[in-house]
């Protein structure tokens, strides 16, 4: 008996088994989401085996098959994101994690459908070695895919569950028995103050050590040094940059005092080495052969750095920062000893005074999940702030892409 | 900076100066060059007459491009250079410990291999060289005269606000020329101003050299001997870091001494 006909007989054998599971795991749930996560599956697994046995049978290619098997891999990923677990059943101080069991196996039957499909590449390619290529294509697709997943989750699961909870009362009201009632306008500005902030220090800071490290610096033990002290800043876990935070900042500048300053500087000790790495990078960008254009014209070192190296590596050095002030303005530890308060501190008015911050605001209202009724304000603030970091991110993007110098 | 207060503390302040020979610009004199353990210039010793155009030849790797970039001093911007011996420029050694880099490149302007215009517009590359240096000078007029000397004037009279990476490869390193024209310089340096030109860019930009000679001396580095045999009055041959023959172009080309120069000339090797 020859490979093909073995390979039409293993494929023919696992379409049947995946659907037999797909059409069982249909009987015995009832959930919209399973069904059509279920549905897709078997539609991946059905289009696949049908277009290895169509090509087998016909020797000829299916191509139209092709767009239904990627579709359905688009869609199972799609109403996967109905299936994370739904944090909100968790009850405080007993935590577990309660994955439905429909997860898993939905998970393992995706991957069964892909794989089968893989294999259904070689005889919808008639054998031939275009079959081996785009099956190796496929897979790759379908990392990439499998990549995006857990976004694909998260945004579409806040989404979903934040949206009713944002209003204009939501928007513009100080909290209102523990979260209950009211909003979050007070957070909204904390997050933005901070912010501001943290670009106001850091920014300097970075980008002169930026520029140190990328125009001065002869390659040596000291840069060497400087450059694993940025990275080792990098690595360093947030909490610890909160709980050095409340030691230094707080308790021996501020005299105990949480307040906005002690946040910022905090912040900006984290942002620090994201600022520096990107400012660099953009320094380095900036060909040679300009530095070497303005010395011979007579232009000191700094007058060359100042109107020749830095101008066009701006969009790059901006863009670096404002993704570390993205991170920035989603971290809770770092702020959590040093400047936030969860209520109470209303809207900032003082450097030297506390603030209230999204993130912190979202912990605190997970953590009175199961005393209070605040579901749906902790749903709001997690889109709020995904809004207000995605925005960041985007904001960052289009200034790179408007104002990249080309060369 | 530190050099030079360190130069002026140690002695009165006086630099030593030099008398050179009449119709001389500048006078390479023993000069030697380290690139970290790799020495590139051996014992080079050359004089470079005022007004007219010397042209560098040698094969890759011989140190025609090290050579011009010591003479502005463009090599202290790599760490691992060392050199020793003296350059001389109008009777004062620019490798002296008081004299400053600043001053000596605004006093040598340089061209380089490839076109490097600033990415600004076209009149701010010209005027550039002006502002880092401080010179009260008529925008409008210095952009003028130095793309109508670098002979481009007429093809961009009316874009001088575009931005200058916009021209072409040609008309780049003509802007290149006027801009090291800006500053006034004595001495203009062009490391092969056309190895990434045309053939009709090329002679735009020799024909242009020879302008040029009336105002300022010109030394030029070039891979292509019929260019050096054109534009040139004395003809300096490189060879391993060596400079094996110096001498007018006339007789380097017609009637070389050594043996090595007229096997490269004639095209027996390199």
């Amino acid at each position: 008996m020859s490979i093909r006909k073995l390979l039409a007989i293993w494929i023919f054998f696992v379409s049947i088994v995946v659907s037999i599971i797909g059409f069982h795991s249909l009987a015995v749930q009832s959930d919209i989401g399973y069904w059509i996560m279920a549905g897709s599956l078997i539609l991946i697994s059905l289009s696949c085996h049908a277009s290895g046995i169509y090509s087998y049978l016909t020797k000829k290619d299916g191509k139209n098959l092709m767009m239904v098997l990627y579709g359905s891999v688009i869609l199972t990923i799609a109403s996967m994101s109905f299936y994370i677990p739904d944090v909100l059943d968790l009850r405080p101080w007993e935590i577990y994690a309660r994955i439905p069991d429909q997860f898993f196996f939905a998970l393992i039957m995706l991957l069964v459908g892909i794989f089968t499909s893989y294999l259904s590449f070689r005889p919808y390619h008639n054998y031939s070695k275009e079959g081996a290529q785009s099956g190796a294509l496929y897979v790759l697709h379908v990392t990439i895919l499998l990549t995006l997943l857990p976004l694909f989750i998260i945004i579409f699961n806040i989404i979903f569950r934040g949206a009713g909870g944002i209003t204009y009362e939501f928007l513009t009201e100080d909290i209102v028995s523990m979260g209950e009632q009211g909003g979050v306008y007070p957070a909204i500005l904390g997050t933005l103050a901070m912010i501001a902030l943290t670009a106001i220090i850091v920014l300097p800071l970075g980008v002169g050590t930026a520029i140190y490290l990328a125009e001065y610096a002869r390659k040596g033990l000291a840069v060497r040094l400087i450059r694993t002290a940025v990275n080792i800043l990098q690595g360093t876990p947030s909490i610890v940059h909160g709980l050095f935070g409340y030691a230094f900042f707080v308790l021996i500048v501020f005299n105990g005092q949480k307040c906005l300053l002690a946040g910022a500087l905090t912040l900006a000790i984290l942002t620090l080495p994201i600022v520096t790495r990107s400012a660099e990078e953009a320094l380095n960008a900036v060909p040679g052969d300009l530095r070497d254009a303005s010395l011979a014209l007579g232009a000191t070192k700094w007058q060359t750095i100042r109107k020749v190296v830095v101008p066009p590596s701006l969009p790059g050095i901006l863009t670096g920062t404002v993704l570390g002030l993205g991170r920035a303005a989603g971290e809770t530890a770092p702020i959590m000893f040093t400047a936030v308060y969860f209520s109470g501190a209303g809207t900032p008015n003082s450097l030297l005074r506390p603030i209230q911050a999204l993130p912190y605001h979202l912990l605190s209202l997970y953590r009175l999940v199961g005393y209070r009724d605040v579901e749906n304000q902790a749903w709001a603030t997690a889109l709020l702030l995904l809004i207000i970091v995605l925005g960041i991110n985007i904001s960052a993007i289009i200034v790179r892409e408007k104002y990249r110098q080309r060369f | 900076m530190i050099k030079k207060i360190l130069g002026i503390l140690k002695d009165d302040g006086e630099c030593v100066y030099k008398e050179l020979p009449n119709g001389m610009k500048m006078r390479i004199e023993d000069f030697d060059l380290w690139y970290g353990k790799t020495q590139a210039l051996k014992s080079v010793n050359m004089n470079i007459k005022k007004n007219k155009v010397t042209a560098i030849i040698g094969p890759s790797g011989c140190g025609k491009s090290t050579l011009i970039r010591s003479l502005n001093r463009m090599n202290d911007t790599i760490p691992s250079v060392r050199t020793e011996g003296q350059i001389w420029l109008d009777g004062y050694d620019i490798y002296d410990d008081t004299a400053d880099c600043v001053d000596i490149r605004r006093k040598i302007g340089m061209v380089f291999q490839k076109p490097n215009p600033f990415p600004f517009s076209i009149a701010d590359n010209i005027y550039y060289g002006c502002q880092v240096n401080g010179m009260k000078v008529d925008k409008d007029e210095v952009v003028k005269r130095c793309l109508k000397q670098a002979a481009i004037l007429d093809e961009i009279s009316d874009r001088l606000g575009d931005n200058a990476l916009s021209l072409s490869g040609g008309q780049q390193q003509r802007l290149c020329i006027a801009r090291a024209l800006a500053i006034e310089p004595d001495v203009l340096l062009m490391d092969e101003p056309c190895s990434a030109l045309d053939p009709i860019a090329t002679a735009k930009i020799e024909d242009l050299i020879h302008e040029l000679k009336k105002d300022y001396t010109v030394v030029i580095v070039t891979h292509n001997m019929q260019q050096a045999a054109r534009v040139s009055d004395y003809t300096a041959y490189m060879y391993l870091g060596e400079l094996i023959e110096f001498g007018k172009t006339k007789q380097i080309f017609e009637n070389p001494k050594e043996e090595s120069t007229e096997k490269y000339i004639t095209g027996r090797f390199g």
